[in-house]
């Protein structure tokens, strides 16, 4: 243990130094720049920093997500051979998060930005001997990184329409030139926070280390997408189009990715969907144009997703397997576990008194009143948003008892409970699920309407549980994910593989005609030497006397 | 006599023997092209003498050293002509200098 | 049309006819014998111009010993498979061409520069005429030809020899 105290030490210092910086903005709704290194004529990249509520909070959970993770870690990866070089990504993870959230120059926010993708690369290929972990790692990084250029082209484009790189002038400065803006941003959050149709890099970053997962899909490189538009949200607000996209996004990707959780055979992989489709939820009601909603969601979505995830991680250590035909009857064995992951569940699932039911209580009525038309969206498209949460929030019940009752109940099966250091955190990250419901907005209504339909999905599924014994779901298509896939391995590939002919093609038929066509005018005007060069004494001759003849009749001509 | 006459027959042996000169493969036979067109040359020399009436008879003599240069060159080139078939066992100038 | 100019142009005839046979034969010896008409006849031209010293000569130097000596040659460099055709080189179009561009510009020249002119007939080459000129007006040029003949003579005895050593 004496091994891991500098990497705690180190994120604790991190946390409470972001927390010092952090709490005390929390209620400010404007927020303080502060410039630390200004931009010249040279280099227009300024160090500044701009940390207003929304920023505040997200801090907030990073670091408080960080600091858990990293204690977990040190009884769950604590004896890696690697553990040093995880420890110190980690905390890089956390400043590059940071640096995302706090920036108030888009090149800084750039560079966190990257860091960010470069760090989730090296930590979910940190079981690098692993096929899995490889690949997954590198098509998080690939895809991710394709979806930054839209970030890249974005920022650019900013620097173009206003002049400056500084998020505030150009908030303070109006919406201008957005849809391009918005699209291109919009390309880029897509990607980094796994969204229809780049969403397939999230399931499959899943060989790497459980609670890696839970610092990804909670508290930074999937929230950095949500906290990325929340930020620029009057630019996107000023651009239908970029809100119906991202609508529409929302709207696919949530449901999707509920009704793949409910379809895995995996607990992991469930819980990677389900980080999906809650997502969605925020960018739906970002496209509904509630911040705080989103932001609500994605505070409270961050706690019980850790939650779930280190709490998977204490079941895979007990069990050796994330896989759900290996659990089964932990409730009496894992108690606390069991207990925590049951609040966690419940937040997922929209149950009364957890975090979660408030956040997405008040996405759901941000969403009711974008059907309103008192937002940007088109009503139609506010009001086919909103039933598609609604039906989310059913298929969400659905798939979290379903993971609940499997994991936790039948056969019950003797095994020991995780370590103190991993306990820990779940227990915290469970307390807090509670504790940030408190004081959140509510509304009877909505709250009623989703507190049925939660109830319906828990209902169907503990019936089905009671009737059937067990709860295997039978549909191959939506195990395998619809084959989303495949498009990507089949299509990308030949398309690569076409650009690369074309390449070729082009060097070839085009670039290389320069240096074939001289040469073959070489050979040809060597050819044509080579008949005055011909060793033949005749041929000189008729050369001789050609030109004789020539001069001559020129010289009778021209004189 | 019209002094044409000597002229334009010349002037058909020159071009005959400058065909000769460029169109035989056989190195001895070039030769025989080469004096062919000194014997054109001889008779333009004779042709003008005649019409001239040069006191000094340069034509003729100049005729006179040709046809002894002419020998001596043949002499020459026969020399050559041998000794570049004993090197190559072969007088088409068209194969000498190639493939050595 | 006398006859003078008539016996002239049947040497004329003679020649020309004997001397594109003489270029274009494919047997070589023939060439060679072709030749000698073709000499013969601008010899029988040169006495109908009363230069009868340098016909003479002319028979003497080219009938009797240039051309024997080309026929020694020819019989000399024989070659074993030497097929008819292959007599003249691809370059033989070329020739032709330039041949005829030659003859026609020269005869084209003459004909501009002397049309109308005549040779008068009288006689101007006895050999004690140009005996006379040779050896008075013309005695350094004949010294110096003697000089060039015995270089060649060397020259050819030097390369003859060269050749056979190697």
């Amino acid at each position: 243990m004496r091994r891991h105290w500098p990497y705690v030490a180190l994120t604790a210092v991190l946390s409470v130094a972001a927390a010092a910086w952090a709490i005390p903005q929390l209620d400010d709704d404007h927020g303080t720049t502060h410039v630390w290194v200004r931009g010249d004529a040279l280099l227009g990249v300024s160090l500044a920093t701009h940390v207003d509520g929304l920023a505040a909070q997200v801090m907030l959970l990073a670091v408080g997500v960080g600091l858990l993770v990293q204690i977990y870690s040190t009884a769950y990866l604590g004896h890696h051979p690697r553990y040093r070089s995880y420890a110190l990504i980690i905390v890089l993870f956390l400043i590059a998060m940071l640096t995302v959230v706090v920036a108030d120059d888009f090149f800084v926010l750039l560079v966190g930005w990257e860091v960010m993708g470069l760090c989730s690369y090296l930590l979910i290929g940190h079981e690098w001997q692993t096929t899995e972990a490889r690949s997954g790692a590198a098509k998080a990084f690939l895809m991710t990184r394709i979806a930054d250029l839209g970030l890249l082209v974005g920022i650019l484009v900013i620097g173009q329409t206003y002049g400056t790189y500084r998020i505030s002038e150009v908030l303070a400065a109006g919406p201008k030139n957005s849809t391009a803006i918005a699209l291109l941003l919009l390309i880029a959050v897509v990607g980094k926070s796994a969204q229809f149709p780049l969403h397939t890099w999230l399931p499959d970053a899943m060989p790497g280390p459980t609670p890696i997962t839970a610092l990804i899909h909670a508290a930074t490189m999937v929230a950095a997408g949500v906290y990325l538009i929340a930020r620029l949200l009057p630019i996107f607000e000023a651009s239908e189009l970029a809100m119906t996209l991202l609508a529409i996004i929302a709207a696919i990707t949530m449901l999707l990715g509920a009704l793949f959780a409910l379809a895995q055979t995996d607990l992991k992989r469930a819980l990677a969907w389900s980080t999906v489709s809650q997502l969605a939820f925020m960018f739906a009601a970002l496209a509904a144009g509630d911040r705080d909603a989103a932001t609500n969601h994605l505070l409270s979505h961050g706690a019980f997703k850790a939650l779930l995830f280190l709490g998977c991680g204490c079941l895979m250590h007990a069990v050796g397997s994330s896989s759900l035909s290996a659990m089964g009857g932990l409730r009496r064995s894992m108690p606390v576990t069991f207990g925590a992951m049951t609040i966690g569940f419940a937040a997922l699932a929209g149950v009364v008194p957890t975090a979660g039911f408030f956040s997405k209580d008040g996405v759901l009525e941000a969403l009711h009143h974008a059907a309103d038309g008192s937002g940007v969206l088109p009503d139609v498209l506010g009001e086919i948003v909103f039933y598609v949460a609604l039906a989310t929030s059913l298929v969400t019940a659905a798939y979290a008892t379903r993971l609940w009752l499997v994991a936790f109940f039948g056969d019950a099966k003797e095994h020991d409970e995780a370590p103190q250091a991993m306990i820990g955190p779940v227990v915290a990250l469970a307390a807090a699920s509670l504790v940030l419901s408190i004081g959140q907005p509510f509304h009877f209504g909505i709250g009623l309407l989703s507190t049925i339909i939660a109830a319906a999905g828990i209902g169907m599924v503990v019936w089905a549980w009671r009737a059937q014994g067990n709860l295997d779901i039978d549909a191959p298509l939506l195990a395998r994910e619809l084959d989303l896939d495949a498009p990507y391995a089949r299509w990308l590939p030949a398309l690569v593989g076409s650009a690369a002919r074309l390449v070729v093609a082009v060097d070839r038929d085009g670039v290389d005609v320069y240096p074939r066509s001289s040469a073959t005018i070489a050979q040809f005007a060597s050819r044509g030497l080579d008949l005055l060069q011909s060793r033949n004494v005749q041929r000189y001759a008729t050369v001789i006397a050609a030109g004789v003849a020539l001069l001559t009749a020129a010289a009778v001509i021209w004189t | 006599m019209p002094l044409l006459y000597p002229l334009v027959l010349a002037a058909a042996l020159f071009g005959i023997g400058l065909y000769g000169v460029l169109a035989r493969r056989n190195a001895v036979l070039m030769l025989l092209g080469v004096e062919l067109m000194l014997n054109a040359a001889n008779l333009n020399l004779v042709a003008f003498d005649a019409w001239f009436g040069d006191k000094m008879h340069s034509g003729q003599v100049l005729t006179l050293f040709t046809i002894a240069l002419a020998a001596a060159e043949i002499g020459l080139g026969l020399a050559i002509i041998l000794t570049l078939f004993r090197a190559l066992r072969t007088v088409d100038v068209d194969q000498v200098g190639v493939d050595r | 049309m006398n006859v003078t100019e008539a016996v002239f142009l049947l040497f004329a005839i003679v020649a020309v006819v004997s001397a594109l046979l003489a270029m274009t034969s494919h047997q070589l010896v023939h060439s060679a014998l072709w030749l000698v008409v073709t000499l013969g006849s601008v010899a029988g031209c040169f006495v109908v111009m009363t230069a009868e010293f340098v016909a003479w000569v002319q028979v003497l130097v080219y009938v009797g010993s240039v051309v024997v000596l080309v026929i020694f040659a020819l019989m000399m460099t024989r070659q074993p498979a030497a097929g008819p055709s292959a007599e003249v080189t691809g370059n033989r179009w070329a020739a032709g061409a330039l041949g005829i561009v030659a003859a026609v510009g020269l005869g084209a020249t003459v004909t501009a520069g002397f049309r109308g002119e005549r040779i008068k007939g009288q006689r101007i080459g006895t050999a004690r005429s140009i005996g006379d000129a040779l050896f008075h007006d013309w005695v350094l040029g004949f010294e110096i030809l003697s000089v060039v003949l015995l270089a060649a003579l060397i020259g050819a005895i030097v390369i003859s020899r060269s050749g056979s050593e190697h």
